[in-house]
């Protein structure tokens, strides 16, 4: 962890108490984006194959309909994130900073397995406070790997892997269609197939179907490989606001002209068409 | 008809091998004993009046109440035991009531009417409904309402039927005064003629000379929509026509 | 004033199970802390969850299966919406269930919420209606099966049905309204209204487009007719469906007009 100013390193604790006690009476802490989500990679021979759906939710509202849930690692290591979007977007960058400098000093390329480790060391360090749910994935000197990584730090390696809410609806179909030694092709068609599943069957996941292939040649990360969500319906007319369509309210002519700046000298109370506040 | 009592004239629900419920026939027998009672519909309204039979000079003429008001759109005149009609009159108005709590309407004078005989037919005497009558209501009315098919007549019996009327006599003299109106009904009557003739039909089959204090009149029109029993001014008014 | 929504809070604040409270499995049903649609979350109307035991909870009886509810009016006629998707978590158990039901020919009803209760109230309605045929010989208007579907809902007021109606149609003097409901029985006459997990995202635009809202007197345009009122409640159910989870698959749209009802389906995405 780097140190920034004065302050120790690490995240600060500073509101701790005061937010457990206004938690106890009754306001809620504020809600975290999070990504409702299908990831999923699947081994074939000679690399790997990530997917991903890209939508971002937040409660029962869709947040952002098209983001990038496969993070750069290094060049030929990729990471699919689910759980907290702030969580997910800074453990990877920060694992991915880190594991720069360790490919400089060690002056050798990065390995899929020293990525796990900063990753199960740092989100363990954490006890699960942490909400990143992993897919790791890539090629190095000792071939094609997969992992998934837990929230509080515990991993796996197998040949074909899914997370977060949409995990059920893909391994569905990865149980169904996985094979040893598949083509990059299969491996493709699998990886969307699933991907695709947890779109269609998970409300938390949603949009378009990323993926990214992994091989000793290189990488090469397709957003929007499928695009089976675009709009459907637009209305005809559109929607025109004649000039000065908005009413002013009375009053507020003192605030115009941004060259006064603003000056408050008195509040003047709406004469009509004031928005009804009764209720 | 009493000709054939028999052990099946006790029991309120027993059927006389002949078909027929003697007590309900015996209701409907009460009524005839009953003041007279007529009511007129016309393209325009409805008028209702009764007769009053003040048995004593004593009697105060305007505690006889014979034409009740239902609902604002709705009202009814009676014959037979009068005290029976307050218990049918109570009903109707807590149905009308709650027609309008639910549907934010006025109930329609036919459904009002279905809601009368609903009750009329609640007797029994196995005691298992505890709000049963144990025998049928003496009474008859005539109820008058406007709905949007505009002006409504209607003639209710113990026995729970009822029937739509253009006009009708019940009561004592209700033979005599049917044929009356029989002859004398038009559909094109306008409502003072109608007044005219439910009052002229009433002073010929009275006992006693029809004055301003032995018959009662109301009306409902279709343009106001509501029922109204006249005034004595108003009563007297109609009288001079004669 | 406030009226019973899924949304609503107490005071104002955004509803928190205490820290300590113990979470657990009921009878019958697992109680998913996370899931935004559990009643008993922050979205609940009823406060509280309470706790029964260490491990226990009391039995929760309402769910909402989410979906979007719209009534549009016009001079002379009425425009009643709803998407067919039902939700449950994250989860979809159905694509495809109507929460639209035409009462007559003048009147359609829509409802969110839990789909069983709306499914119990849809079928109760069909008997009140065919019961005031029998009693009145006529056929409901718009207005009394405004005032019942109120009084319905009201007579459960201490445990009610959960819904959230929009009813639309064409009054006896053939005048487009429509009518929006809380869960027990609180009820305005409008122009145009929505309700269920879509609310927040129409409502404002409806208000704009349909009512004119924030639009200066002299710069209104003219009131909407059919069509265009059509293609504007399509327009803002595909603006819904990009944006709520619960909305979804496919829309059902019924034409409320003199010449009775038409309905016509849509797509929305499906993810």
């Amino acid at each position: 962890m780097t140190s920034s100013g004065n302050a120790p390193g690490g995240f600060s604790f500073d509101n701790v108490i005061r937010n457990s006690m206004l938690q106890q009476k009754g306001y809620a802490p504020p809600t975290a984006r999070k990504t409702g989500t299908t990831i999923a990679g699947v081994v074939f021979s000679g690399g790997v194959v990530l997917g991903a759906d890209t939508r971002a939710t937040s409660g029962p509202t869709v947040f952002e309909k098209n983001c990038q849930k496969i993070h750069y690692i290094a060049d030929s290591i990729m990471c699919c994130g689910a759980g907290t979007a702030a969580d997910t977007d800074a453990t990877t960058q920060l694992i991915s900073s880190q594991l720069a400098l360790h490919s400089l000093a060690t002056r050798r390329a990065p390995r899929v397995a020293t990525a796990l480790n900063m990753l199960k060391q740092m989100l363990f360090r954490y006890q699960g406070h942490i909400s990143a749910a992993l897919v790791l994935g890539g090629v190095d000197f000792h071939g094609p790997h997969l992992y998934t990584v837990y929230p509080h730090g515990s991993t796996d390696r197998l040949p074909y892997v899914t997370m977060g809410s949409g995990s059920l609806a893909a391994m569905a179909v990865f149980e169904s269609k996985y094979k040893e030694d598949m083509t990059a092709d299969e491996a493709k068609q699998l990886v969307y197939e699933g991907i695709s599943a947890g779109i269609f069957n998970d409300l938390g996941s949603g949009g378009n179907v990323d993926l990214c292939i992994i091989t000793k040649e290189g990488k090469e990360l397709i957003r929007g490989y499928a695009k089976e969500n675009e709009r459907k319906y637009r209305r005809p007319a559109g929607y025109i606001f004649p000039h000065g369509a908005t009413p002013v309210i009375a009053g507020s002519e003192q605030f115009k002209g941004p060259e006064k700046g603003f000056s408050v000298v008195a509040e003047v109370a709406p004469a009509q068409d004031t928005m009804d506040v009764s209720a | 008809m009493f000709l054939t009592r028999s052990e099946y004239d006790r029991g309120v629900n027993t059927f006389s091998p002949e078909g027929r419920l003697f007590q309900v026939e015996y209701a409907i027998e009460a009524i005839k004993l009953g003041s007279t009672a007529v009511g007129i519909q016309t393209a325009d309204g409805v008028v209702i009046a009764v007769e009053k039979r003040l048995s004593s000079p004593l009697l105060v003429p305007t505690s006889v109440e014979k034409i009740m008001q239902i609902d604002s759109h709705i009202g009814c005149a009676m014959s037979g035991l009068t005290a029976d009609a307050r218990t049918l009159i109570d009903h109707a108005r807590v149905q009308t009531l709650h027609h309008r709590f639910v549907y934010d309407e006025p109930m329609t004078p036919r459904a009002c009417t279905q809601a009368l005989c609903d009750l009329a037919l609640r007797f029994g005497e196995d005691g298992k409904d505890e709000d049963a009558m144990s025998r049928p209501f003496g009474v008859a009315l005539l109820v008058a309402g406007v709905d949007h098919t505009g002006p409504n007549l209607y003639h209710t019996d113990p026995s729970g039927t009822y029937v739509k009327w253009k006009a009708k006599a019940i009561g004592a003299g209700s033979e005599g005064a049917q044929t009356a109106l029989q002859e004398s009904y038009s559909s094109n009557m306008s409502m003072q003629e109608a007044e005219t003739l439910a009052l002229r039909t009433l002073k010929q089959v009275m006992e006693e000379k029809l004055d301003g204090t032995n018959v009662e009149i109301a009306a409902i029109r279709k343009e106001k929509g509501e029922f109204r029993i006249y005034s004595q001014e108003e009563l007297k008014e109609c009288i001079t026509r004669l | 004033m406030s009226v019973l929504r899924p949304n609503a809070s107490v005071m104002g604040l955004p509803y928190t199970a205490p820290g300590n409270a113990p979470r657990g499995f009921t009878l019958g049903e697992h109680v998913d802390p996370e899931d935004p649609l559990e009643v008993g979350n922050s979205s609940n109307p009823h406060g509280k969850p309470r706790a029964i035991g260490p491990m226990g909870r009391r039995f929760q009886p309402y769910k909402n299966n989410g979906g979007t509810v719209v009534a549009v009016s016009g001079k002379d006629y009425s425009v009643i919406a709803s998407d067919t998707r039902l939700g449950s978590g994250y989860s979809v158990p159905s694509r495809n269930v109507s929460r639209i039901i035409k009462l007559t020919d003048k009147c359609v009803l829509a409802s969110s919420g839990m789909q069983s209760d709306i499914a119990v109230l849809h079928k109760v309605l069909r008997i009140r209606l065919t019961q005031y045929q029998y009693a009145h010989h006529q056929e409901m208007s718009l207005t009394a099966i405004s005032q019942m579907l109120s009084t319905m809902l009201y007579y459960r007021r201490f445990q009610p049905y959960y819904t959230f109606n929009v009813l639309g149609g064409i009054d006896a003097e053939g005048h487009g309204w429509s009518y929006s409901y809380d869960a027990i029985g609180s009820h305005e006459k409008v122009r145009a209204v929505c309700s269920g997990t879509g609310q927040n995202l129409l409502q404002p635009i409806l208000d704009n487009q349909v009512e004119f809202r924030q639009t200066a007197p002299e710069k209104k345009p003219e009131e909407l007719s059919l069509e265009p009122c059509v293609e504007l409640v399509k327009d803002a159910f595909t603006s819904a469906g990009e944006r709520d989870i619960y909305t979804g698959d496919i829309v059902e749209l019924a034409k409320v007009t003199a010449k009775g009802v038409e309905i016509e389906k849509f797509e929305l995405r499906s993810d």
